[in-house]
């Protein structure tokens, strides 16, 4: 049974699901080559988390040692956390500037996560696509362009974990799109 | 459906903690969901956390009650191994309770903490009172 889930009519609360999360990170994952730790052991809403991804074999990655950024607020898990890489890395799931996964947890603007700057996200946008015509683009549609890049957290479910989406990441990583992708010098951050 | 298939012993356990409550501890299950519950407990008389009023959350796990209700991070060997089923909310509370009353720095939660009560109790117990009075007072 998937952690979190706790069979079909249990709910687990934010914060009994996050020391789950906790435990089961302090024991240590399958080979070792996602973890993730909680970074202030004083925050008793337990949101600030720090995820490493050692990249997988047959790519660029292999041999990497990534490190990201979880974020889990107060609506975790009913929301996805915000993921951003810390490490740089190419990825096409990545914001080149800002290291965000990206997603859109809802159409709705003022739902959308604080970390994610939407007028960043519309800038970068615009330069990848210059050609196109983005007059009748507005910032909920880019936005939703990305996250559809890294599905896991556009079509968040309730009991997906941060280990969960640290694997699907790694398995990202060794796709098609992504495993040949020229990388930044390693060892540098966003 | 979340409620719908709520054991029998915790709908009992349940009843009775809100029609007759151990003196100074309240605990309250959430509406949405009945296996989590909002608990106070108000610090003990003569204790560093007189005039507290200290909030917990409780969850109640599906292996319940062979398994313990989970609390948080508290170092309760009742929460851990020594839990039995015969052992109930009521009784977890009171441990608590208890707890505050006489805190145990030899299996501690916080190595620091412990470490502060056994060099300078009565430094730590002020610490403690401070602490109670800034972040527990109720209000």
């Amino acid at each position: 049974m998937t952690i979190g889930s706790g069979g079909s009519s249990i709910v687990v609360p934010r914060n009994f699901r996050l020391l789950e999360e906790l435990e089961r990170g302090e024991k240590g994952i399958g080979d070792g080559t996602v973890s993730y730790g909680m970074d202030d052991g004083d925050d008793i809403y337990m949101r600030s988390w720090t995820g490493t991804i050692i990249g997988p074999h047959n790519s660029v990655h292999e041999g990497r040692i990534y490190q990201l950024k979880l974020f889990c607020d107060k609506d975790y898990p009913e929301k996805p956390p915000s993921v951003r890489f810390h490490s740089r890395i190419n990825m096409n799931c990545v914001n080149h500037e800002t290291g965000m996964t990206c997603y859109s947890a809802n159409s709705n603007v003022d739902e959308l996560h604080p970390c994610l700057n939407i007028k960043v996200s519309l800038e970068l946008f615009k330069r990848y696509y210059q050609d196109t015509d983005l007059q009748g683009f507005d910032a909920v549609q880019v936005v939703q362009v990305e996250s559809k890049k890294f599905g896991m957290l556009s079509n968040w479910q309730r009991e997906y974990t941060m280990e969960d989406v640290l694997t699907q990441l790694k398995k990202d990583m060794a796709a098609p799109h992504n495993r040949k992708l020229v990388q930044p010098p390693e060892g540098t951050f966003f | 459906m979340a409620n719908s298939n709520l054991p029998r012993r915790i709908i009992k356990e349940t009843q009775r903690l809100l029609s007759e409550p151990a003196p100074g501890i309240s605990a309250s299950p959430s509406e949405e969901n009945m296996r989590y519950f909002n608990v106070m407990i108000l610090g003990p008389s003569q204790s560093p956390y007189e005039g507290g009023v200290f909030k917990l959350e409780l969850f109640l796990p599906e292996e319940y009650p062979m398994a313990a209700p989970k609390l948080g991070r508290i170092c309760l060997d009742i929460l851990k191994d020594k839990w039995s089923p015969a052992l109930q909310i009521r009784t977890v509370l009171l441990s608590i309770q208890a707890l505050l009353s006489a805190p145990n720095p030899d299996d501690p939660l916080s190595e620091n903490i412990a470490k502060h009560w056994k060099a300078n109790e009565t430094e730590a117990v002020e610490t403690a009172k401070e602490w109670t009075h800034l972040y527990a007072s109720g209000e």
